[in-house]
């Protein structure tokens, strides 16, 4: 009896689909990592926790754009967004190999806020961030027409009543800043997260919110729209795009730590110690590209805030995450919703 | 509104439709492309514009415009192709489609039931886009009423059609849509974000992935069910088929422009449903064909192969296109997943929204409208001679069938999220979808709860906690009050007209 004799069912059927799917699997395999020699041998792959299309997206491809000239290597972007980062972060530390050709890149501080929410599965210490792209503070925001023109009339009205807060998500640098400036000031703040910087935005353009706390970065892209109130930062370095607000610890005497969402490349630790060559590639060539006028030229038309950008190192970065410890630690029964 | 300062006359929207038209080169093949991704499951226009981005960065700002249009108005098209032809909805938005459209090939009627999709895709998009395009200011309103309260009703004209199917057995019917909800409570909260059944797998962590859901219970099963005979079709089905002529297109035509008042209703349904931030194609598409079966004379013909049951989704999903562009242009907010990946091309490109856009560069405030509109046109005449051919699918014995169809659709649910387990999951749902149907469960049921589960949570959730646990902020708005009475009303009418009906049958009896 010939193969094609045989009588068609189900199980005939399954195993056919199975024949297919592996051939069309093995097809894209690739191949091309076997022939090549030297760092980097094919395309470096950056995981990105979030989606396609958002904040993330656009710094990456602007920073990553310059970065190909010097590293002679074309990006590939892989985003694995899903629970505030979660998922691309085990993505990365659990299936990706550790060779110096795969990249994540991050937004430091909500998604280690995250971490001190709940603990993913792999060691923290098996990741570093070894480059710091750029420092964009948390701010609170407004419509251009409400009636709160200053952060004074927030602060009044929270005394009054219990005001509706618009959140990218709970643990965000920024819904920390919210929560020491109501511990502050004693204004009643009642944070909703709404799953991203579009859908924070978008619940304060359409009124359904008071008011909005998120990157001011975000803030700024929006121009005349809304009104950025306060900045949660030692200075307003882009105070000519947000509306000259003043920073929390300026107007009310505080000594917050700067509530930072900072956006940065990391690595397998194991690969600074088995790779060593080829971290110092991927490190020198990074470097270059902050200095590059074309790369400068890119945040500008991506309506980026260039004094945003601001270059830091591995010290730097794990400063960074040791004061969003602190805070993360300070507010952890806010952020999980049990108390302490 | 600033619109007025524009001077908006019919010679400059005559001057910018040939301009327009001057974009045939960009059209043509972005059309084609979006109908083919469109077709494909797990690809969408959303994917694969982000995929073109470089592409998109490179060209003129209107030139990419006109491309990414043209993609987007096709694909939503393209999507009802097999979900029509074999019962694989390309996108959540054409997950109402196959209810009818299915049936209706099954029958024989393929040529009739794409005609049909072609022209109320065709007619409601271009609807849709003319009027976005006369009332855009006042549209952009809708966004700034439809808060969550609003949205929680919304949701539930689309969860009431599991009530609807229900009706035919309650038990199992209420059996499946619950199922179908605690399917979509998988993941993460929407407050905490503590995840839920997930078993300790990651790639639950964001929810069920609604492409494996939906070709898992919707294809893969019927690959399962038709494996068992020698084809889809119908023996009258196959009688129909082996004559096809031009006949059943023209057929299919009047068969849609007979029920032109039904092109007009379900379509702005679904512009007004585009326009809110954060809803969608696939809420438009149950809301329309729920609101089409609640007043229909014939609902019991619904899901049996109804045209009405067709052109229903596809009217409103189209209607979506041209509404999600609502927002986006004059307040700068998205109103889904593609206009999303829009705004980013266009902010690259130095495109500053509001309604200063309209008086400062109107070939690209009006020019998306208007390419849009003539995307719609183009289409039509280009694909509507294809549906005679396309139909041929249906004959083809299922001995091939089946396996191109699980093959297809197991690399569609790859394709999103690149997960070799949306693969596995796609087969488990195949599996439920199949029990489901041998045992007279409606998967359509649990695919409502699946989808519009999560959402409707999603807003309840951020109502309550707003209200600080006050249930009472869900009839705290007199739109979302009006919205109540009209659900009400959409729910009990067809008991009642059913009541009507049988109380004069049995008076004339007498």
């Amino acid at each position: 009896m010939s193969l094609f004799d045989k009588p068609f069912d189900r199980r005939t059927m399954l195993s056919g689909s199975a024949t297919v799917l592996g051939a069309a699997a093995a097809s894209s395999l690739p191949f091309g990592n076997a022939f090549a020699a030297g760092f980097p041998d094919g395309a470096i792959s950056v995981t990105v926790p979030t989606r396609a299309g958002g904040g993330a997206d656009r710094n990456l491809r602007a920073f990553t754009g310059v970065w190909k000239k010097y590293l002679d290597a074309t990006f590939k972007p892989d985003f694995k967004p899903g629970a505030s980062g979660r998922v691309g972060y085990e993505f990365y530390m659990g299936k990706k190999k550790r060779d110096g050709h795969n990249l994540l890149f991050g937004n430091m501080g909500p998604e280690f806020l995250n971490w001190i929410v709940k603990m993913p599965t792999f060691p923290l210490e098996d990741l570093t961030y070894f480059a710091r792209v750029d420092t964009d503070p948390g701010a609170i925001f407004v419509r251009a027409d409400s009636p709160f023109k200053t952060i004074d009339d927030v602060v009044a009205a929270g005394k009054k009543r219990t005001l509706n807060v618009s959140t990218s998500r709970l643990a965000h640098p920024a819904s920390v800043g919210l929560l020491a400036l109501g511990e502050h000031t004693g204004a009643k703040f009642n944070l909703i997260p709404l799953s991203g910087g579009k859908n924070t935005i978008a619940g304060v353009v359409t009124g359904e919110m008071d008011l909005g706390t998120l990157t001011s970065g975000s803030v700024a892209a929006k121009g005349k729209a809304l009104r950025t109130l306060l900045v949660f930062n030692d200075e307003n370095v882009a105070a000519d795009r947000l509306n000259n607000a003043p920073t929390m610890n300026q107007h009310f005497g505080t000594s917050l730590p700067p509530l930072l969402s900072s956006r940065a490349f990391a690595i397998h630790t194991s690969v600074i110690k088995d790779h060593p060559d080829r971290f110092k590639i991927l490190n020198d060539t990074l470097k270059k590209v902050f200095d590059d006028p074309e790369y400068k030229a890119a945040v500008i038309k991506a309506k980026g805030i260039w004094e945003y950008i601001n270059y830091g190192d591995m010290n730097d970065t794990a400063k960074y995450l040791k004061g969003i410890k602190e805070v993360g630690l300070r507010f952890k029964p806010l952020l999980t919703g049990k108390p302490s | 509104m600033e619109f007025c300062e524009v001077d908006v006359s019919i010679q400059m929207f005559a001057e910018l439709f040939v301009h327009t038209l001057g974009f045939w080169w960009i059209i043509l093949p972005a059309m084609l492309l979006g109908l083919i991704v469109g077709a494909i499951p797990g690809f969408s226009a959303a994917n694969t514009i982000i995929i073109l981005l470089p592409l998109t960065f490179a060209m003129e700002v209107e030139q990419g415009i006109v491309f990414m249009v043209a993609l987007y108005a096709s694909s939503r098209m393209g999507a009802g192709i097999p979900a029509i032809l074999v019962n694989i909805p390309g996108t959540a938005g054409a997950a109402a489609t196959p209810l009818d459209g299915y049936p209706m090939a099954r029958a024989g009627l393929g040529q009739q039931a794409l005609a049909m999709s072609f022209v109320a895709s065709t007619a409601g998009g271009l609807l849709t886009t003319i009027i976005a395009l006369i009332a855009m200011p006042w549209l952009a309103q809708v966004a700034f009423f439809m808060h969550s309260v609003e949205m929680i009703v919304v949701m539930l004209f689309g969860i009431s059609l599991i009530a609807t199917i229900a009706a035919k057995n309650t038990l199992k019917g209420l059996i499946a849509g619950l199922l179908g909800l605690m399917i979509g409570a998988v993941g993460t909260d929407f407050v905490y974000e503590t995840p839920r059944a997930t078993f300790g797998f990651l790639e639950l962590y964001d929810g069920i992935p609604l492409v494996p859901a939906l070709v898992g219970l919707f294809a893969v099963s019927e690959a399962f069910l038709v494996i068992e005979g020698e084809s889809i079709l119908t023996r009258r089905g196959k009688e129909l088929m082996a004559n096809p002529s031009w006949q059943a297109t023209f057929e299919g035509v009047r068969m849609c422009a007979k029920r032109w008042w039904h092109v007009i209703w379900c379509s702005l349904i679904g512009l007004v449903i585009g326009v809110i931030p954060g809803a969608g194609a696939s809420i438009a598409s149950f809301v329309a064909y729920q609101q089409s079966r609640s007043f229909s004379k014939t609902p019991e013909l619904y899901g049996t192969g109804h045209p009405e049951g067709l052109i229903a989704p596809e009217s409103a999903n189209n209607g979506v296109t041209s509404g999600t562009l609502v927002p986006l242009m004059v307040i700068g907010l998205p109103g889904g997943a593609t206009a999303a990946i829009m705004l980013v091309v266009l902010e690259f490109h130095g495109v500053n929204f509001g309604p200063q856009l309209f008086s400062e560069q109107p070939e690209i405030g009006f020019g998306i409208f208007m390419a849009m509109a003539v995307t719609y046109l183009l289409m039509i005449f280009t694909i509507l001679p294809l549906s005679r051919y396309m139909t041929k699918v249906t004959i083809v014995s299922t001995a091939f069938m089946a396996p191109v169809i699980i093959s297809f659709t197991l690399v569609g649910s790859f394709v999103p999220r690149e997960f070799g387990f949306d693969m596995g999951l796609a087969l488990g749902f195949g599996v439920l979808g199949y029990i489901a149907r041998r045992t007279n469960y409606h998967v359509a049921a649990i695919l409502i709860g699946i989808i519009l589960g999560p959402l409707l949570e999603g807003f309840f959730l951020r109502a309550i906690r707003m209200a600080n646990g006050d249930l009472g902020v869900l009839f705290s708005s007199n739109i979302g009050n009006a919205l109540w009475v009209a659900l009400v009303v959409t729910v009990a009418l067809p008991y009642l007209l059913d009541y009507l009906r049988k109380r004069r049958r049995q008076q004339k009896t007498m």
